[in-house]
C-alpha cells in the first residue's frame, strides 16, 4: 500500500498537469462552485482511463438530469426556440434525473478502487452521449459541476445517431429515455436499457453499488419466456425441468453483470468481501425449488457470481425491490418496470424479446 | 521579376476580396495526377459551393461568401489543364496562382488567404508555422449533407500550449468570420456544420473552449470532450472535411 503511495508522488501525472491548466482557465466565479471538486483529482490515481480498460457506462443527459420542461419546449416551440431557452437557463442546472444516483454510486465504487489500486484503469467511466445540441453543453457542463458529478467525456451529437459513438467508446451499458435508440443499441450487442422518470424515489445507499437483474430476457435469453407465453405456465415448468442441466443461452444485460464481477473480484483480492461496495441481485419470477435450478446452473458455469438470487415464484416483484433498494433494476416487461416505479425503485427497461410484442408500455413514454 | 502569376477564373462571379473567407488548396490537393480525377479538396468542394449557394438564396448581395485560390506549385502542370480541368468538374475556383513552393507562402499571405487546406501534413504544418491557418483535409467516402469543419479545442483552452503560435491570431479571426457564416443558418438543415473536440482535458476545459469560441461569435453544433481517449475511432465516425487547430494533428491518428 505505501508502496503505491510512493510510485503516484513520484510519477508525473498528465491529467494532473492538464488540471492545472484549466484551474488557470477558471474566472474567478466558476472557480467557486467547484472547490470540493478539485479536492478530489490532486489526490492521485486515474482520472481518464482508456476505454478499453474501463467498465464505459453511456448515458445520455435525460436520464441522467431532469429535463422534462425543456423537453415541452422543444415539442411544443420547436429547436431554435429550445435551444435559446437553455442558453438562457444556462447557469440554471438541471435536477437530477433517474439515472442520477446509480452514476453517483459508481463514482463512490470508483473511489474505493482508486484507493487500492491507484495505478488501475480498471474504473467505470461515466460518458455522456446526447444527440443534443452543443449549444446545450454549456448547461450540461454547469450542472456535471453543481452536482460534483465526474464526468469528463462526452458526445454532443447535435442531432445524429449516437450509437456509433457508443461503439468507438467501447459501452458497456446504455441508458436513455429513448426507446428507439435503445433498441439500436441492443440490435449493436450494446447493454442498453431505457429509463423513466419517477415521482416516487426511495432513498439509495451512498456507500454500496446495488443492481438488481431481472433473469429471463435480460440476463439470459428470452427462450423460456416464448415457451411460457406460447405454451402457458406448466408446460413451462416441464421445460425448464427436462432442460436443468443445459444452459440457458445469454442475455443482453450478461455482459454487464460480468463486468460488475470483475470489479467486485477487485475488491475480494484486497480482502474485502464483506465491505464490497458493489452488491448484485437476481430478482426472477422462476422459483427456487424448480426452474430456479436452472438459472443459477448456468450463472454458475458462465462463472458469474450473483450475489443475492430472489426467486419470486411469480410474487410481484415491487415489495422485494423496495427491501433491497438497488441503485437500478433491469427488466424486459414493462409491467414489471412500472410496478417497481410505483414502489420507488428506479427501474430500467430492457426492450428484447418475446415480451416486446406483449407489453407496451403504459405511459407515454420515452424519447432522445 | 514576378514569380506568382495569379490568373482570375473567368466562369466564376468574382467574390469581394475584403469581405470574402479565402480558403487556398494546391493542385496536388484537388487533382489525382495519376488517375486524372477528382479527389480530397474535390470531395469538399461541391458541398463549400452548396454554403455559397444557399448563402447567396438568403441575401443575393451576400459578401461573406468562400473564395477558393487554387495554388499550382509544380513547373510540370500546365496551366491550361489546370484551368481546364477545374472547368470540366465544375469546381468553383475564384483565382488560380501559378507559384512554386518556395513562394507558397508567399502567395497564400499576397492572396489575403485565411484558411489553407492540404492533405501533407508537413506541408499544413510549415505554413502554419509562417502564420497562416492551416487544416488538414478529411479523406471522405461517405456522403455528407453539410461541410464538415471540425476544431480542436486543446489550442483554443491552453493557448500557451499552442505548438503554433504564429498561426493563432489567424485561428481566432477565422472562427470568428466561420461564426458569422454560420449564423446565417438554422439550427437544422445548414449546410455547414462546425464540430468542436476536444483531446485532453477534462469537461471542464471543453466548456471552456465552447464559451471561448461564443465570445469569438462561433456557435458550434458538435462537441465532443475525449478526455485523453483514443481519437481514431471518434474521428472515424465524425468525417470533418476540414480539421483545423492543436498543432494540425494527423486524420488518421
Amino acid at each position: 500500500m505505501r508502496e503505491e503511495q510512493l510510485r503516484t508522488e513520484t510519477e508525473p501525472r498528465e491529467e494532473l498537469r492538464s488540471n492545472e491548466a484549466e484551474r488557470g482557465a477558471y474566472s474567478s466565479a466558476e472557480h467557486h462552485r467547484v472547490t470540493g471538486r478539485r479536492a478530489r483529482k490532486v489526490e492521485g490515481g486515474v482520472f481518464f482511463p482508456k476505454p478499453e480498460n474501463a467498465v464505459t457506462v453511456a448515458v445520455s443527459s435525460r436520464v441522467l438530469f431532469r429535463t422534462e420542461l425543456e423537453q415541452r419546449v422543444f415539442e411544443q416551440k420547436g429547436v431554435e426556440e429550445y435551444l435559446r431557452y437553455q442558453i438562457e437557463h444556462e447557469n440554471e442546472p438541471f435536477a437530477p434525473g433517474p439515472a442520477f444516483p446509480f452514476v453517483k454510486a459508481l463514482e463512490t465504487v470508483n473511489a474505493r478502487l482508486r484507493e487500492l489500486y491507484p495505478q488501475s484503469e480498471e474504473l467505470f467511466d461515466i460518458v455522456l452521449v446526447t444527440y443534443n445540441h452543443a449549444h446545450v453543453g454549456i448547461r450540461l457542463i454547469n450542472t456535471i459541476n453543481h452536482h460534483n458529478l465526474f464526468i469528463e467525456r462526452f458526445c454532443m451529437t447535435g442531432g445524429s445517431s449516437p450509437i456509433g459513438y457508443l461503439k468507438a467508446w467501447q459501452t458497456n451499458l446504455y441508458l436513455s429515455a429513448d426507446a428507439d435508440k435503445v433498441r439500436e443499441a441492443l440490435a449493436e450487442g450494446i447493454a442498453a436499457a431505457t429509463m423513466f422518470m419517477t415521482e416516487k424515489l426511495t432513498e439509495v445507499s451512498e456507500s454500496q453499488l446495488r443492481v438488481a437483474f431481472d433473469g429471463d430476457a435480460v440476463l439470459f435469453s428470452d427462450e423460456s419466456e416464448r415457451i411460457f407465453k406460447a405454451h402457458g405456465l406448466d408446460k413451462f415448468f416441464q421445460h425448464e425441468q427436462d432442460n436443468e442441466d443445459t444452459l440457458l443461452d445469454h442475455g443482453p444485460l450478461k455482459g454487464f453483470l460480468e463486468a460488475l464481477g470483475k470489479l467486485q473480484k477487485k475488491f475480494y483480492a484486497k480482502g474485502q468481501r464483506l465491505d464490497c461496495p458493489i452488491r448484485t441481485y437476481l430478482v426472477t419470477a422462476r422459483s427456487a425449488a424448480s426452474s430456479g435450478i436452472r438459472a443459477l446452473k448456468t450463472l454458475r458455469a458462465w462463472g458469474l457470481e450473483i450475489d443475492e438470487a430472489l426467486f419470486l415464484a411469480g410474487a410481484p416483484k415491487g415489495p422485494m425491490l423496495e427491501k433491497i433498494r438497488p441503485h437500478i433494476y433491469f427488466d424486459d416487461q414493462m409491467f414489471h418496470v412500472e410496478g417497481a416505479a410505483e414502489m420507488g425503485t428506479v427501474a430500467a427497461h430492457v426492450p428484447y424479446g418475446v415480451a416486446q410484442k406483449h407489453n407496451q408500455p403504459q405511459k407515454p413514454g420515452a424519447r432522445k | 521579376m514576378e514569380m506568382v502569376s495569379t490568373v482570375q477564373n473567368t466562369d466564376v462571379k468574382q467574390k469581394d476580396a475584403d469581405r470574402a473567407l479565402v480558403v487556398a488548396v494546391t493542385t496536388r490537393a484537388v487533382f489525382d495526377a495519376a488517375a486524372g480525377d477528382v479527389y480530397g479538396m474535390g470531395v469538399a468542394f461541391p458541398l463549400l459551393q452548396k454554403v455559397n449557394e444557399r448563402l447567396l438564396e438568403k441575401n443575393p448581395a451576400e459578401s461573406l461568401l468562400f473564395d477558393v485560390v487554387l495554388i499550382a506549385t509544380d513547373s510540370q502542370q500546365q496551366s491550361s489543364r489546370i484551368i481546364s480541368s477545374t472547368s470540366h468538374y465544375g469546381l468553383e475556383v475564384g483565382r488560380f496562382c501559378f507559384s512554386s513552393r518556395e513562394d507558397l507562402v508567399e502567395t497564400l499571405v499576397v492572396n489575403n488567404v485565411q484558411l489553407f487546406l492540404s492533405t501533407d501534413r508537413d506541408e499544413a504544418l510549415q505554413v502554419s508555422q509562417k502564420g497562416v491557418l492551416s487544416a488538414l483535409l478529411g479523406r471522405q467516402e461517405a456522403p455528407s449533407e453539410s461541410l464538415r469543419v471540425m476544431l480542436c479545442g486543446d489550442a483554443i483552452v491552453r493557448p500557451d500550449c499552442d505548438p503554433v503560435p504564429a498561426s493563432r491570431g489567424a485561428a481566432q479571426s477565422f472562427s470568428a468570420r466561420l461564426g458569422e457564416m454560420r449564423g446565417r443558418f438554422g439550427v437544422s438543415g445548414s449546410p455547414l456544420s462546425i464540430v468542436l473536440v476536444t483531446s485532453s482535458g477534462g469537461s471542464k476545459s471543453c466548456g471552456v473552449a465552447l464559451q471561448t469560441l461564443r465570445s469569438r461569435g462561433l456557435s458550434v453544433d458538435e462537441a465532443y470532450c475525449l478526455a485523453g481517449a483514443p481519437r481514431g475511432p471518434i474521428l472515424s465516425l465524425l468525417r470533418p472535411h476540414f480539421l483545423l487547430g492543436d498543432g494540425v494533428i494527423d486524420l488518421e491518428d
